[in-house]
């Protein structure tokens, strides 16, 4: 069915090199889009504008190219190794789930040394990184009904992993690729297997009945047997044959998802508020921290500081952990935290940041040269004496 | 001498205005010191050579790829503390909208989003993978992928996010944080149907992955009907190359879609059956409904607009009673093109329609204006201004109240608010970023 699908939308440009010599087209009129295609609903609920005439809406498109394209291929075949050197995605069905293991208590180890000082103890979060876990998954998925739409002041619902994501295997596959942050693609199957075990298990997650304790080791074939509480928690369906089409008749339906049709015509012009619709202003400051701070003003800028920047610098690349005590760095402006870095002598202290320590990635993530690294450290101590 | 020459002329210029801008609107001018102006001090910006014309500009060897005035350095991207996950690496800066002129926006504007940081990606060791469910798969370098034929086409994309902190009520006093997690350009690139015309797709090809190749290695998958109809490979910008905060060298484009749908520093397309559940399409991206159901797979960033001018940025403190100005908005639907844009002066409870102004594209940012005459301290009936704008598209959609939208989708939805927007004037001009809700 679905190649009977692409054969009309691609002949629709051969349809259209034909109009234009059976001339049932007037001119170079701009063809309008269309809500359906091949008589079904857009999948986005949008309009879909065919190549009529040559022309795609208000664009002209060279007829040649469909016809020629059928014979471009300009690259080369990818090797066995290559493809298997890329096609590293997992899928839910198992697809792509490699071999090896890992337990919760290496998974533990890990999180205390490359995880912690990002998401936080158990993966309670904190400065600005998601929170991994927030207790019993099972428990915490009831709170997706919390709504503070009626219930300004009520609790909101809590989306961590164990209460909100659908599928294990996008762990697995985002810790595998993305993680840690700062240095990306450097753990093993292996570790990558116990650190998904220990998120498991700090999200009460359990395992053919039971809940993933300390002991529990993680491989490929019970990795495929964990269904998380919010599998079904997902809509529309977009899994099996009719995954696309159940997707096109959601966004056939506005109300679906909080859009509003109208016939032009129709559409209210007066008293189309609510009567009980108020004015409700921003509450305090609102959000209003903007860095640079908003300005108008056509003016040259302010000359660079005398310290060669040392202080922007913090702000663009050590404030975010360095600003306070939440993510167990020491904060600039305490003295004590401060004096017990530099009693090292300040070479070890340069030579640690430069080379990363504990928590802290080399020169904290950041692109600075030694120099300027340097300059930081010292404009930091200096702003915690 | 030349001075007093100039000066003459001038005087004569000057006359001939006044002759005919008095012809034109006699009333116009009343209350103003224009007819005598020989009792007003002169200015000095005038009447003294200025600092850039008497002496040498920069030689043509000086900033060979051009820059900015520094006059204009406060109009850049902006980003704020509430967005700066992993230390800015998975954050976003978003564009000074209310400095935005037409439907384009500038290469160094363009906000910025990355889920592992911006990407620098070395052109000469850039590949292109397509696999999977195809008869023939391809690896193709840099120079190999722009020698398919290309097309350019002129779309917004914008973060499903814009707006997404105000589902509660409105948070930012300021039009650029409020709705500028969105830019708009021509893009050049190919057409992904044109390299599957010869790639070949196999029958039960349902789904794309699309992969990024920054540290994050951003994914996610894409319906092949979208592939088949205007989805893009792009590696142009504004005439140039895409810039590294969009994806140098190459991005994916799904015209009209969710910004994090349209792949940056793209590696890998894969075409399978089944979707693949990627981090960003399930954990984030997916809005809660009240039901405590998440919708998932939400593709098209639905009709939208806002005023952009006056704003809490640029507001209408120089203005007086009986002042004309251009009230000047963006409106914008990824579902199509847009088809009227309606202006309110009473926080969206009555309407009047609003001119749209240049080019009206599918998909892409479209201008609109209003000619409006200043009232007394900014008041109609006794109440504040506020201004709201409410567009429509050619699929048939109108932009909800805030009412209507939550009424729907509840307050916990984070992405794809499009509800009114609304600004109130304040009695000296000031403009706030208000919400009417029930």
């Amino acid at each position: 069915m679905f190649n009977l699908d692409r054969k009309l939308i691609i002949s629709a440009s051969v349809a259209a090199a034909v109009a234009v010599f059976s001339g049932c087209m007037s001119g170079n009129a701009e063809p309008k889009g269309e809500s359906t295609v091949n008589g079904k609903p857009t999948i986005d609920g949008g309009v879909y504008y065919p190549v009529v005439n040559d022309k795609t809406g208000p664009y002209y498109v060279n007829p040649q190219v469909a016809i020629d394209a059928k014979k471009i291929y300009n690259g080369r075949v990818p090797t066995a190794n290559e493809l298997k050197a890329w096609d590293k995605d997992l899928m839910p069905d198992g697809t792509g789930y490699p071999e090896g293991e890992g337990s919760v208590e290496d998974g533990e180890a890990l999180y205390e040394a490359q995880c912690v000082m990002c998401h936080g103890d158990f993966g309670s979060g904190g400065g600005g990184y998601p929170a991994l876990a927030k207790g019993n998954g099972y428990e915490l998925k009831k709170t997706l009904t919390n709504n503070r739409y009626k219930n300004a002041d009520g609790d909101g619902p809590v989306r961590v992993f164990g209460s909100y994501w659908p599928k294990v295997s996008t762990l697995w596959w985002y810790i595998q690729d993305g993680m840690p942050h700062p240095m990306s693609k450097t753990l093993t199957v292996d570790e990558t297997y116990a650190l998904t075990a220990y998120i498991l298990n700090i999200n009460e997650i359990e395992y053919e009945g039971e809940p993933i304790d300390e002991e529990f080791v993680l491989d490929r074939e019970k990795m495929m047997k964990i269904v998380l509480p919010n599998n079904d928690g997902f809509i529309p369906n977009i899994d099996g044959p009719t995954g696309p089409d159940d997707v096109r008749a959601f966004y056939a339906d506005p109300n679906n998802f909080g859009a509003k049709k109208v016939n032009p015509a129709e559409r209210c012009m007066k008293d189309c508020l609510e009567p009980t619709a108020k004015v409700t202003y921003i509450a305090g400051a609102g959000i209003s921290e903007f860095l640079p701070p908003m300005a108008t003003e056509r003016s040259l800028p302010k000359t660079e500081e005398s310290n060669g920047g040392a202080k922007k610098h913090y702000e663009e690349a050590c404030m975010m952990c360095h600003a306070d005590t939440s993510m167990g760095a020491p904060a600039v402006g305490d003295a004590k935290a401060w004096a017990a870095v530099t009693a090292k002598g300040m070479d070890a202290v340069y030579h640690n940041g430069i080379n990363g320590i504990n928590g802290m990635p080399p020169k904290g993530g950041s692109d600075l040269s030694d120099a300027d690294f340097k300059s930081v450290v010292d404009y930091m101590i200096s702003q915690s004496k | 001498m030349d001075n007093k020459k100039s000066n003459h002329e001038i005087d004569v210029n000057k006359r001939d205005f006044f002759r005919k801008t008095a012809a034109l609107s006699v009333t116009a001018l009343a209350g103003t010191s224009l007819l005598s102006s020989n009792a007003r001090a002169d200015d000095p910006a005038i009447m003294h050579h200025v600092p850039w014309g008497q002496k040498w500009g920069d030689p043509v060897t000086k900033n060979r790829y051009g820059i900015p005035s520094a006059y204009e350095h406060n109009v850049t991207r902006r980003n704020t503390k509430l967005l700066a996950s992993g230390n800015y690496r998975a954050s976003i800066a978003v564009t000074p909208i209310h400095e935005s002129m037409g439907i384009i926006t500038p290469n160094g504007l363009f906000f910025s989003r990355s889920h592992g940081g911006v990407a620098h990606v070395d052109p000469n060791q850039y590949r292109l993978m397509i696999h999977g469910l195809v008869e023939k798969p391809i690896v193709l370098t840099l120079e190999q992928l722009k020698k398919y034929p290309s097309v350019t086409r002129t779309h917004f994309i914008e973060c499903p996010a814009n707006g997404g902190q105000e589902w509660r009520g409105p948070q930012f006093n300021s039009v650029q944080f409020a709705k500028g997690f969105m830019s708009s350009a021509e893009w050049t690139g190919v057409y992904i149907k044109t390299i599957l015309e010869d790639l070949g797709l196999k029958p039960d090809a349902r789904w794309m992955l699309a992969e990024g190749s920054d540290n994050s290695e951003m994914g996610r998958t894409v319906p092949v009907e979208k592939v088949l109809d205007d989805a893009m490979i792009v590696w142009g910008q504004n005439g140039e190359a895409l810039r590294p905060e969009q994806g140098y060298p190459v991005r994916l484009l799904l015209p009209g879609w969710e910004g994090n749908l349209c792949v940056k520093w793209l590696k890998r397309l894969e075409f399978a059956s089944e979707p693949w559940y990627c981090k960003e399409e399930t954990s984030k991206y997916t809005a809660l409904k009240p039901s405590g159901k998440a919708i998932q797979h939400f593709y098209a960033n639905e009709v939208n607009s806002t005023v952009t001018s006056p704003s809490p940025e640029i507001p209408w403190t120089n203005l007086k009673e009986g002042d004309i100005v251009e009230i000047e908005g963006l409106a914008w639907s990824g579902m199509g093109t847009i088809t009227g844009v309606d202006i309110s002066f009473d926080g969206g409870n009555s309407y009047v329609p609003a001119s749209l102004k240049g080019l009206v594209l599918p998909k892409s940012w479209t201008r609109w204006s209003y000619m409006y005459t200043i009232p007394k301290d900014f008041q109609i009936n006794g109440k504040q201004i506020i201004l709201a704008s409410r567009a429509m598209d050619d699929a048939g959609y109108i932009q909800p109240t805030v009412d209507e939208e939550t009424a729907i989708m509840g307050v916990e939805s984070v992405y794809h608010r499009n509800g009114i927007e609304t600004w109130e004037v304040t009695a000296t001009g000031e403009v706030n970023h208000v919400q009417l809700r029930s």
